[in-house]
Protein backbone atom coordinates (compact mmCIF):
# COMPACT_ATOMS: atom_id res chain seq x y z
CA UNK A 1 0.00 0.00 0.00
CA UNK A 2 1.20 3.29 -0.99
CA UNK A 3 1.89 6.25 1.61
CA UNK A 4 -0.86 8.43 -0.33
CA UNK A 5 -3.69 5.24 -0.01
CA UNK A 6 -2.59 5.00 3.75
CA UNK A 7 -2.94 8.63 4.13
CA UNK A 8 -6.24 9.40 2.64
CA UNK A 9 -7.60 6.39 4.41
CA UNK A 10 -6.27 7.53 7.80
CA UNK A 11 -7.38 11.24 6.73
CA UNK A 12 -3.77 12.72 7.14
CA UNK A 13 -1.22 14.09 4.91
CA UNK A 14 1.13 11.99 3.22
CA UNK A 15 3.74 13.34 4.95
CA UNK A 16 2.56 12.84 8.38
CA UNK A 17 2.79 9.18 7.19
CA UNK A 18 6.35 9.83 6.29
CA UNK A 19 7.45 10.97 9.52
CA UNK A 20 5.42 8.04 11.39
CA UNK A 21 7.49 5.99 9.52
CA UNK A 22 11.10 7.39 9.78
CA UNK A 23 10.09 7.80 13.64
CA UNK A 24 9.70 11.44 13.56
CA UNK A 25 6.61 11.79 14.79
CA UNK A 26 4.24 9.77 17.39
CA UNK A 27 0.51 10.00 15.84
CA UNK A 28 -2.52 10.59 18.77
CA UNK A 29 -3.96 7.55 19.87
CA UNK A 30 -6.92 8.31 17.27
CA UNK A 31 -4.92 7.94 14.13
CA UNK A 32 -2.57 5.42 15.50
CA UNK A 33 -6.35 3.01 15.84
CA UNK A 34 -7.33 4.09 12.40
CA UNK A 35 -3.52 2.88 10.66
CA UNK A 36 -4.45 -0.58 12.63
CA UNK A 37 -8.00 -0.77 11.62
CA UNK A 38 -6.60 -0.40 7.64
CA UNK A 39 -3.87 -2.86 8.23
CA UNK A 40 -6.76 -5.37 10.26
CA UNK A 41 -3.96 -6.06 12.81
CA UNK A 42 -3.61 -5.29 16.37
CA UNK A 43 -2.27 -1.76 17.47
CA UNK A 44 1.13 -3.15 19.36
CA UNK A 45 1.80 -5.41 16.41
CA UNK A 46 1.92 -1.90 14.48
CA UNK A 47 3.36 0.74 17.13
CA UNK A 48 5.94 -0.12 19.75
CA UNK A 49 6.66 1.43 22.34
CA UNK A 50 10.37 2.47 22.92
CA UNK B 1 13.93 17.05 -0.25
CA UNK B 2 10.28 16.13 0.01
CA UNK B 3 8.62 19.43 0.71
CA UNK B 4 5.27 19.42 1.80
CA UNK B 5 2.43 21.92 0.86
CA UNK B 6 2.51 23.16 4.38
CA UNK B 7 5.94 24.00 4.36
CA UNK B 8 5.95 25.79 0.81
CA UNK B 9 3.45 27.80 2.24
CA UNK B 10 5.45 28.57 5.21
CA UNK B 11 8.87 29.20 2.99
CA UNK B 12 6.64 32.01 0.86
CA UNK B 13 5.39 33.51 4.05
CA UNK B 14 9.00 34.11 5.50
CA UNK B 15 10.29 34.85 2.16
CA UNK B 16 7.59 38.11 1.55
CA UNK B 17 7.74 38.76 5.45
CA UNK B 18 11.52 39.21 5.39
CA UNK B 19 11.93 40.76 1.91
CA UNK B 20 8.76 43.43 2.52
CA UNK B 21 9.47 44.29 6.03
CA UNK B 22 13.34 43.68 6.16
CA UNK B 23 13.55 45.87 3.23
CA UNK B 24 11.24 48.85 5.32
CA UNK B 25 12.87 47.63 8.31
CA UNK B 26 16.24 48.32 6.84
CA UNK B 27 15.73 51.72 5.28
CA UNK B 28 14.09 53.06 8.44
CA UNK B 29 16.49 52.23 11.03
CA UNK B 30 19.71 53.71 9.05
CA UNK B 31 17.65 56.47 9.11
CA UNK B 32 16.58 56.30 12.05
CA UNK B 33 18.86 58.98 13.97
CA UNK B 34 18.73 61.52 10.88
CA UNK B 35 14.98 61.11 10.57
CA UNK B 36 13.10 61.54 13.46
CA UNK B 37 9.99 62.11 11.96
CA UNK B 38 6.96 59.66 12.45
CA UNK B 39 5.97 57.10 9.96
CA UNK B 40 3.82 58.28 7.15
CA UNK B 41 0.53 55.85 7.93
CA UNK B 42 -0.55 55.76 4.08
CA UNK B 43 3.09 53.71 4.09
CA UNK B 44 2.54 51.33 6.65
CA UNK B 45 -0.66 50.39 5.24
CA UNK B 46 0.40 49.94 1.87
CA UNK B 47 3.27 48.11 2.86
CA UNK B 48 0.96 45.39 4.94
CA UNK B 49 -2.11 45.19 2.15
CA UNK B 50 1.65 44.27 -0.22
CA UNK B 51 2.73 41.24 2.37
CA UNK B 52 -1.54 40.51 2.82
CA UNK B 53 -2.02 40.11 -1.23
CA UNK B 54 1.71 38.67 -2.01
CA UNK B 55 1.17 36.11 0.33
CA UNK B 56 -2.37 35.54 -0.68
CA UNK B 57 -1.44 34.82 -4.45
CA UNK B 58 1.64 32.66 -3.30
CA UNK B 59 -0.94 30.36 -1.20
CA UNK B 60 -3.40 30.12 -3.70
CA UNK B 61 -0.72 29.23 -6.34
CA UNK B 62 0.53 26.56 -3.81
CA UNK B 63 -3.27 25.51 -2.90
CA UNK B 64 -4.14 24.65 -6.58
CA UNK B 65 -0.90 22.62 -7.23
CA UNK B 66 -2.00 20.21 -4.58
CA UNK B 67 -5.67 20.29 -3.98
CA UNK B 68 -5.84 16.60 -1.95
CA UNK B 69 -3.49 18.22 0.60
CA UNK B 70 -5.35 18.94 4.24
CA UNK B 71 -4.21 20.23 7.70
CA UNK B 72 -3.82 16.97 10.02
CA UNK B 73 -3.27 17.23 13.74
CA UNK B 74 0.93 17.16 12.55
CA UNK B 75 0.37 20.31 11.32
CA UNK B 76 -1.88 21.85 14.08
CA UNK B 77 0.80 20.52 17.19
CA UNK B 78 3.62 22.38 15.10
CA UNK B 79 1.97 25.70 14.95
CA UNK B 80 1.26 25.23 18.06
CA UNK B 81 4.37 24.74 19.62
CA UNK B 82 5.92 27.23 17.03
CA UNK B 83 3.22 30.36 18.39
CA UNK B 84 4.96 29.16 21.79
CA UNK B 85 8.22 30.43 20.79
CA UNK B 86 6.99 33.53 19.24
CA UNK B 87 4.83 34.46 22.34
CA UNK B 88 7.71 34.34 24.50
CA UNK B 89 10.10 36.24 22.42
CA UNK B 90 6.96 39.08 21.69
CA UNK B 91 6.93 39.06 25.08
CA UNK B 92 10.63 39.62 26.27
CA UNK B 93 10.42 42.25 23.34
CA UNK B 94 6.91 44.25 24.96
CA UNK B 95 8.49 43.65 28.30
CA UNK B 96 11.60 44.81 27.15
CA UNK B 97 10.65 47.86 25.51
CA UNK B 98 8.27 48.86 28.60
CA UNK B 99 11.13 48.74 31.01
CA UNK B 100 13.17 50.84 28.35
CA UNK B 101 10.39 53.76 28.68
CA UNK B 102 10.07 53.40 32.65
CA UNK B 103 13.99 54.06 32.26
CA UNK B 104 13.53 56.84 29.93
CA UNK B 105 11.04 58.73 32.25
CA UNK B 106 12.87 57.59 35.27
CA UNK B 107 16.08 59.38 34.51
CA UNK B 108 15.19 61.74 31.33
CA UNK B 109 17.16 59.95 28.82
CA UNK B 110 15.56 60.24 25.23
CA UNK B 111 16.97 57.37 24.32
CA UNK B 112 16.45 56.92 20.33
CA UNK B 113 14.22 54.06 21.13
CA UNK B 114 11.77 55.57 22.66
CA UNK B 115 10.85 58.55 20.90
CA UNK B 116 7.54 57.79 18.97
CA UNK B 117 9.41 57.07 15.45
CA UNK B 118 11.45 55.22 17.41
CA UNK B 119 9.56 53.04 19.36
CA UNK B 120 7.01 52.50 16.51
CA UNK B 121 9.86 50.94 14.00
CA UNK B 122 11.17 48.71 16.79
CA UNK B 123 7.80 47.06 17.53
CA UNK B 124 7.40 46.84 14.26
CA UNK B 125 10.69 44.74 14.37
CA UNK B 126 9.66 42.87 17.06
CA UNK B 127 6.20 41.64 15.87
CA UNK B 128 7.67 41.12 11.93
CA UNK B 129 10.67 38.94 14.21
CA UNK B 130 7.85 36.88 16.13
CA UNK B 131 6.35 36.40 12.74
CA UNK B 132 9.76 35.02 11.38
CA UNK B 133 10.66 32.99 14.73
CA UNK B 134 6.51 31.66 13.66
CA UNK B 135 7.47 30.30 10.62
CA UNK B 136 11.13 29.27 10.92
CA UNK B 137 10.58 27.40 13.93
CA UNK B 138 7.47 25.07 11.97
CA UNK B 139 10.26 25.01 8.98
CA UNK B 140 12.00 23.31 11.94
CA UNK B 141 10.02 21.30 12.97
CA UNK B 142 8.60 19.88 9.73
CA UNK B 143 12.35 18.93 9.19
CA UNK B 144 13.37 17.70 12.46
CA UNK B 145 10.13 15.74 13.21
CA UNK B 146 7.95 16.38 16.42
Amino acid sequence: MSQQTLADKVGVTRQTIFAIEKDKYSPSLEVAFKISNVFKTPLEDVFTYE
Amino acid sequence: MDISYKEKGLIASLGVTLLIFGWYLYGAFSNLSLNPEPPGFIEIIILIILVVVLESIIHSFVALKNKSQLEDERDKLIEKISYRYSYWFLSACIWFLMVQILLDARFDNHLMLTTPYGMFHFLLLFFVLSEVIHFGTQLYYYRKGV
